[in-house]
């Protein structure tokens, strides 16, 4: 089957993504992991069909498609929110209160650990190490970094993206309203960010203006 | 078996003990050879090692210490110090143990592995005490379907990854997985999408504990319970080694047992469930003779053989014929040659039904192939049937040649096969045109197939060549055979797949072949056999082809069937079913009622699988003993005792009296099979069988084809009527546990093709012939050559179309359908 | 502490607005190596100098990366594969160098990849560094343009493809062949070695794995030679490092500092010691795998060799703070929990045993301690790590199971009567 007849009720962009992708790999297999990505935009998560649609493209079958996205934890098999809390309570941010950031943001969405809000505007869940540990204690909204945030910083975050609900979720505004301690100098300001619960990286995801 | 060069032996310590041992060979296997077990689960010998379970760790001494390592898969290595017994190992291995228990169930008592389990008996002989875990245990709902056959307990599963591997590796349906990671790891299949495997009755074989389950074993027996005996499984010619194992004189189920020489252990599900047909209630268990209303009555044997005896009798013997006789031991089929031929005295002999390729081929092209060869090819060329469909066990043999060994594969077929997705070429041709496939092929300069005959330059190539689907002229496999044959160090393996259909031959159940592989036209054979037996007709008999029209033409008085069905098989079922309506006498011996027996004068009840002792021939010519582990039902009884009580009513002396003096005097009139006895099949070395040709240089037919001169023939949609595993013969309907399998009758068409016709995928349609008309639902398939329709042959409905050279397809054909319908009516108030 | 070059920083300290953008990277000599190495060295003199600079790998192992390029079978082709997958806690050194100078990276890996004759490379990083990920992609698409990248590079005939991939979220993904399985769009399970990667590595051809850091350092050996490299630091392990440095300290972050000074200059005079001037604790030394050190070993050199005759190990660079305040099986359980969640599940031992501390430690933190546990903590981890020694032997495939055990043993070795007095039946032993 080709490409277009398997994916054809994604959007024109991913459709051309998805071809360059599978092309761009020395073996098809390769693209499964970005394809699912692209798969879980396109389908709000990774749906089974979405997974039997990667299946199709990279040649294998749903099942070994299904194997490899449950080996990791960022593809997201049940319905996310539209905001992905991730808190890490990893040694370095529980050394720093992590748990307790955790507690707020839970306590601020209504959200417990592991759950999507009823609305659908979050999912919360704590996460190991983000590589964060010198700003500890550290969270990711739609996998975009935070650094410093103390538990009422959390809280606040989230009441932010209820009440302005952004489009595109930006790491450095973020962490300019409420970020704190940094792991490095972040140097200057950027504009790009995450559009969906999918990591913002070029393929897939990622949207705003790259920064000068 | 094909020759390999010895292996390099290396000296290693074992345990203190030095031991020589062949270099490159993974420490467990190594250790095991010499008798020390090293404890495993993971590890399978016939799959590659992954390591993973860790209980074969053992010591090993380095230039860098003493390490701790997983013997499934470090290979010896000259001087090598293993220990596999220190402290050090057998703490570990009771750490694994107990690691593997925390989260078992030990649901042991109602676990159908309990008293057979690896994990059970290794925690006795290695493992801890009792359990430290105080903890809950991880908890999954328990065992949940993943098809209509296998059952997954995941709580008991302890993730070996044996039966993944499995499917991944060795069946290539990688249709179960693990899922999630770490703690939460388990398998499974994806959502509505089953392990419908050919193959998956494998991974419950193979698992080393009770998570998987197969349905027709479920609680149906506990180990200690079974009795198991050793035999070849007859659903196809392949020669599977199995064991068979009985509870209360009821099969409760069928294992693979791992023999080098053919299957690698390895089972279809139909070769280990289809034991379940001869427990059907259908079963024909007395002799039944049809009373003066027509009616079926069951009778004595006495009464029944008086009346077979009696009707034989009364007609000329070359006025006899008989089909049928593939599906039983040679010493059967041995009998029943020599019953025909010196009690009835008729040269009308055919074991092939439907599909008949040319005897003198079948059991003497030459050189021929054996399994193993395929592990040694460069090339290997299928072009026959579906080999996933018809011959499961030679498919997975074929895979592990290809993804394992490395041998280049070359598919020719008019659809997709099984084995398309690991072949390097695949030509797809419209049926009848096979004859110009092979002409590009030979002809120098020829444009097409480039690349095909690239790669048939390199060597060895095994070839296996048998029909690719009932409607292909039978000279085809021979024209084909004789191409494979020039090409550099070329061995052919014709493929005819009825269970002991090369036996049969071997034993002279064809027109044109007496017992040993000695053509009737061998005068110094012939003669040979006469002065055992007495004169013998000297010209050929007719084949089942011939015999049909015989009888239609009333030359043919009275008919056997043996096991057999030509109604169902026949090219013309009509055709067919008028010349039995026309014979005068018909007897049927048999397990069951069929299409073809159902009007038979008399119908006596025979013995089958594992009720019979005897031995079996499969395609490579390996001859192998299959035996008997209980009765048949009511008064079924054995066919060679049938046939030499009948032979003594005959006023005949058979001399058939039981299974070992059959034996004995095929040894001593076939020539093939002179140096053949059961002992030497019993024990020792050649359990796995014995390949009889050229080993004691008494092989007397030597069959080299020769190019047949076939012209293509294909008509506008030339049919392709191909066989599916799972079709409506009687062991498969008889099987619960298979009944269920058998796929929706359809045509296929290619996409053009049907948009030529106007036709859309899924609609109904009217396929028809010469022979008859069935009404299907139209299948788009591309992977069909255009101009050619594929209609699965032996479904509940298909068969009705018989085996026309070509047919019409189309929307609606009101004509066709009233036809049908009438002829039918007549012909059901005729019968 | 003497003075030295700084080799990874000097760039992103000087310009932090924009060290990231080629005109920078440029404008500070960027790119000028690899003209000079492609049009005048062989690849076998970039292996010399790297030999000679004898620089241990930064993703952990610490293993030299010119003997590991010596290692590569010849055949063809063969791949670079950059490690990015920076997972292990307390570790975000990679990040850095790949948000702030990702061009001195693909620098590296030109130089690299001509060194072992690799024409196609991929930066591996861990999903969850989308913005590193952009930085370096973005990066890759400038050096393209300039032809730094791509067919014929500067002339020299000299081809390479370079490939940024994120994954999917899994730490042991990080583990080489884990790594190079996920590349391969397959689970991320490690593989059994032998083969390693140097022989049957992605598509099972030849493939080098190298940490982002380490590669980061290959222009400036180049460019100043291996033994310039080798005259910093100690001895044995030489060049400069970048430390993570998190936890209770009181100047959290990155340092890039000679090897060879006391854990006591590291923590105190550059991390500014301990939060509130508390006393310190225990440390994590490299990264969450390794087993701690406590104030007694505040003099050892930060060195591999000091290191592991110590018992533990520089690891990934990871430094962790614990002061006074902690509670060190509270520690340990988040350190064992993480092991256990990111366990693949391949090997019994790892999955089974890392998941049963796990709950041991829990039922320990609640109260519901044992006294037997303490012993049958012990044993789950001899059943992990048989003896318990350092470095340790392991039951299974992959380091990542024996792992779980050091904080075990750390907690056991420096803590035991605080450990004990968390479980009922010791406690009032102890206090009888
Ligand atoms: C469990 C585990 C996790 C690892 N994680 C990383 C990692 O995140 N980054 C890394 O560079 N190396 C990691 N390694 C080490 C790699 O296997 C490998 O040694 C390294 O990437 C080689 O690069 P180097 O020689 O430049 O250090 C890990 C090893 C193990 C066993
Ligand atoms: S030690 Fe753990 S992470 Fe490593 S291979 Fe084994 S199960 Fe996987
Ligand atoms: S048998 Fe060796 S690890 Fe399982």
């Amino acid at each position: 089957m080709s490409v277009a007849t398997v994916i054809s009720d994604w959007s024109a962009p991913n459709q051309e993504r998805a071809r360059t992708l599978l092309e761009a790999y020395p073996e098809r297999r390769s693209a499964a992991m970005p394809l699912l990505y692209l798969a879980s935009l396109e389908h709000g998560h990774l749906t089974p069909a979405a997974m039997a649609q990667v299946a199709e493209l990279t040649g294998l079958t749903s099942a070994q498609v299904q194997s490899v996205a449950s080996f990791y934890t960022m593809y997201k098999r049940d319905h996310v929110g539209r905001y992905l809390i991730s808190v890490c309570t990893s040694i370095s941010c529980f050394l720093m209160g992590a748990d307790d950031v955790l507690e707020a943001i839970e306590e601020e969405t209504g959200t417990p650990d592991g759950t999507t809000s009823s609305d659908g505007t979050f999912s919360v869940e704590h996460v190991e190490c983000i590589g964060a540990c010198g700003g500890a204690p550290a969270v990711q909204v739609n996998y975009e970094l935070v650094e410093g945030v103390a538990p009422e910083r959390g809280a606040t975050l989230c009441r932010w993206l209820r009440e302005s609900s952004p489009e595109v979720v930006v790491t450095d505004e973020m962490q300019k309203y409420f970020g704190g301690v940094r792991s490095f100098d972040w140097g200057i300001t950027e504009t790009v960010g995450a559009i969906a619960p999918v990591p913002a990286f070029g393929p897939y995801g990622s949207t705003g203006e790259e920064s000068a | 078996m094909p020759e390999q060069p010895p292996p390099e032996m290396v000296t290693i310590s074992l345990d203190g003990q030095e031991i020589e041992v062949p270099q490159g060979e993974y420490i467990i296997k190594a250790a095991e050879d010499q008798g020390t077990y090293i404890p495993r689960f993971c590890y399978h010998s016939r799959m590659k090692p992954v390591g993973l379970c860790r209980m074969c760790l053992v010591e090993v001494e380095t230039p860098r210490g003493r390490i701790l390592t997983t013997a499934c898969n470090t290979p010896v290595a000259p001087e090598m110090i293993v220990d596999t017994e220190s402290a050090v190992v057998q703490k570990a291995q009771e750490g694994i143990l107990e690691f593997l228990l925390i989260n078992h169930p030990l649901d042991c008592p109602v676990c159908d592995k309990g008293g057979e389990c690896p994990l059970q008996d290794q925690t006795v002989a290695y493992g801890p005490g009792e359990s430290r875990f105080v903890e809950e245990k991880r908890h999954f709902e328990k065992p949940i379907p993943l098809s209509d056959i296998v059952l997954m307990d995941r709580e008991r599963c302890i993730l070996c990854a044996r039966c993944t591997r499995f499917s991944e590796e060795v069946s290539g349906d990688p249709l179960i997985e693990f899922v999630g990671r770490g703690n939460q790891t388990h398998v499974i299949t994806f959502p509505d999408e089953p392990f419908a495997s050919y193959f998956s009755g494998n991974t419950v074989q193979i698992c080393p504990v009770g998570a998987l389950t197969a349905k027709p074993y479920r609680f149906k027996a506990r180990p200690w319970d079974l009795e198991a005996i050793e035999s070849v499984s007859m659903v196809d010619a392949s020669g599977a080694s199995i064991s068979i194992e009985t509870s209360q004189n009821e099969v409760v189920r069928i294992n693979g047992v791992d023999n080098d020489a053919t299957n690698h252990g390895w089972l279809s599900d139909k070769d280990r469930f289809v034991f379940q047909a001869i427990h059907s209630e259908n079963r024909l268990a007395t002799p039944l003779i049809r009373d003066d209303a027509g009616d079926l009555q069951p009778a004595s044997w006495g009464d029944a053989l008086d009346r077979v005896a009696d009707a034989l009798g009364s007609v000329r013997g070359d006025e006899v014929a008989s089909i049928g006789g593939a599906n039983n031991t040679n010493e059967e089929a041995f009998a029943l040659g020599k019953f025909l031929r010196t009690v009835v005295v008729t040269p009308h002999i055919d074991a092939q039904v439907g599909d008949a390729l040319n005897p003198e081929f079948l059991a003497g092209v030459t050189p021929r192939a054996e399994i193993g060869d395929l592990d040694g090819a460069a090339t290997i060329l299928v072009w026959a049937g579906d080999l996933k469909e018809e011959f499961p066990t030679l498919f997975l043999r074929v895979r592990h040649a290809v993804t394992q060994m490395g041998a280049k594969l070359i598919v020719v077929h008019p659809r997709r096969t099984g084995l398309d997705n690991i072949a390097a070429e695949k030509i797809t041709y419209r049926p009848g045109e096979g004859p110009e496939v092979v002409r590009k092929l030979t002809a120098q300069g020829d444009q097409d197939y480039g690349a095909v005959r690239d790669l048939l330059t390199a060597g060895p190539v095994i070839a296996l060549v048998g029909l690719t689907g009932r409607a292909e002229d039978p000279r085809l496999a021979e024209a084909v055979a004789a191409y494979a044959l020039g090409l550099p160090g070329s061995k052919v393996l014709p493929l005819a797949r009825r269970a002991n259909v090369f036996g049969a031959l071997d034993m002279g159940l064809a027109p044109t072949l007496l017992p040993g592989r000695v053509p009737v036209k061998s005068e110094s054979g012939r003669a040979e056999l006469e002065s055992h037996w007495g004169p013998l007709p000297g010209e050929a008999g007719l084949d089942t082809a011939g015999i049909i029209a015989g009888l239609a033409a009333g030359d043919l008085k009275a008919l056997l069937l043996v096991g057999a069905d030509p109604v169902r098989d026949g090219r013309n079922p009509d055709a067919v079913r008028a010349a039995l309506d026309a014979a005068e006498f018909v007897v049927s011996l048999d397990m069951f009622l069929n299409d073809s027996n159902q009007q038979a004068s008399v119908i006596l009840p025979v013995d089958g699988f594992a009720e019979t002792e005897g031995t079996v021939t499969n395609i490579e010519g390996r001859v192998q003993k299959v035996n008997r582990i209980l009765p048949g039902p009511g008064q079924s009884r054995a066919l060679w005792s049938i046939l030499d009580e009948l032979s003594s009513r005959m006023g005949g002396q058979l001399g058939a009296g039981d299974g070992p003096a059959i034996a004995k005097e095929i040894a001593l009139v076939a020539p093939a099979y002179r140096s053949m006895t059961w002992d030497r099949l019993e024990w020792g070395p050649e359990r796995d069988g014995v390949v009889m040709p050229d080993r004691d240089g008494v092989q007397e037919l030597r069959f080299v084809p020769d190019d047949s001169g076939l012209r293509p023939t294909a008509g506008r949609l030339a049919l392709h009527s191909g066989r599916v595993l799972y079709d409506g013969g009687t062991r498969n309907t008889q099987s619960p546990a298979l009944a269920g399998l058998t796929p929706d009758p359809a045509v296929y068409l290619h996409p053009r093709d049907a948009s030529a016709l106007a036709l859309a995928d899924g609609q109904e349609v009217d396929v028809a012939g010469e022979f008859g008309t069935v009404r299907l639902r139209l299948e788009l398939d591309p992977s069909l050559a255009e101009g050619s329709a594929y209609v699965p042959a032996n479904l509940d409905s298909t068969w009705v179309l018989g085996v026309p050279d070509v047919v019409t397809v189309e929307a609606q054909s009101s004509k066709g359908k009233k036809n049908e319908k009438k002829k039918g009516k007549k012909k059901g108030a005729g019968e | 502490m003497t003075s030295f070059p700084m080799i990874l920083t000097e760039r992103m300290t000087a310009h932090p607005a924009d060290s990231h953008l080629l005109d920078r990277y440029e404008a500070t000599g960027g790119y000028e190596t690899l003209r000079q190495a492609l049009l005048s060295m062989k690849p076998e003199e970039i292996v010399e100098q790297v030999k000679a600079a004898n620089i241990q790998g930064r993703g952990g192992a610490a293993f030299p990366a010119g003997i590991k390029w010596g290692f590569l079978a010849p055949i063809e082709p063969r791949y670079l594969v950059i490690n990015g997958d920076e997972s292990e806690p307390g570790t975000f050194k990679d990040r850095q160098l790949l948000e702030r100078d990702p061009h001195q990276l693909i620098e590296g890996v030109v130089l690299t990849s001509f060194a072992i004759g690799a024409n196609h490379a991929f930066i591996y990083i861990r999903g969850e560094y989308p913005k590193p990920a952009r930085r370096v992609q973005q990066a890759v698409e400038a050096a393209y343009a300039k032809g730094y990248l791509g067919q014929n590079i500067l002339g020299s005939g000299f081809d390479l493809d370079v490939m940024v991939h994120l994954g999917g979220g899994a730490y042991i993904c990080g583990e080489e062949t884990a790594l190079l399985n996920s590349l391969e769009g397959l689970r991320g399970e490690p593989r059994l070695k032998p083969p390693f990667p140097a022989v049957e590595g992605l598509y099972a051809k030849p493939t080098i794995v190298n940490n982002v850091e380490t590669i980061s350092n290959i222009p400036w050996i180049v460019a100043n030679g291996g033994d310039a490299y080798a005259a910093i630091g100690d001895v044995d392990s030489v060049g400069t490092r970048l430390f993570s440095l998190s936890g209770h300290v009181k100047k959290p972050g990155n340092v890039e500092v000679p090897m060879g000074l006391t854990w006591r200059e590291l923590i105190y005079d550059i991390g500014g010691g301990i939060r509130d001037d508390n006393e310190l604790k225990a440390w994590v030394p490299g990264g969450a795998s390794a087993p701690w050190f406590v104030a007694e070993h505040l003099d050892t050199k930060v060195t591999k060799d000091d290191c592991a005759k110590a018992g533990s190990m520089l690891g990934s660079g990871a430094v962790i703070v614990m002061d006074e305040t902690t509670n060190v099986v509270a520690a340990a359980h988040r350190i064992v929990k993480f092991f256990s969640h990111e366990s693949c599940g391949q090997c019994t031992p790892c999955r089974e045993g890392t998941t049963w501390l796990e709950r041991i430690l829990w039922r320990l933190l609640n109260r519901a301690g044992r006294p037997s546990d303490i012993d049958l903590l012990l044993d789950v981890c001899d059943g992990i790590s048989p003896g318990l020694a350092w470095p340790p032997r392991m039951t299974t495939i992959c380091p990542l199971g024996p792992s779980a055990v050091s904080p075990i043993t750390s907690i056991m070795t420096h803590f035991r009567e605080e450990v004990e007095s968390m479980i009922p039946g010791l406690q009032e032993v102890a206090s009888a």
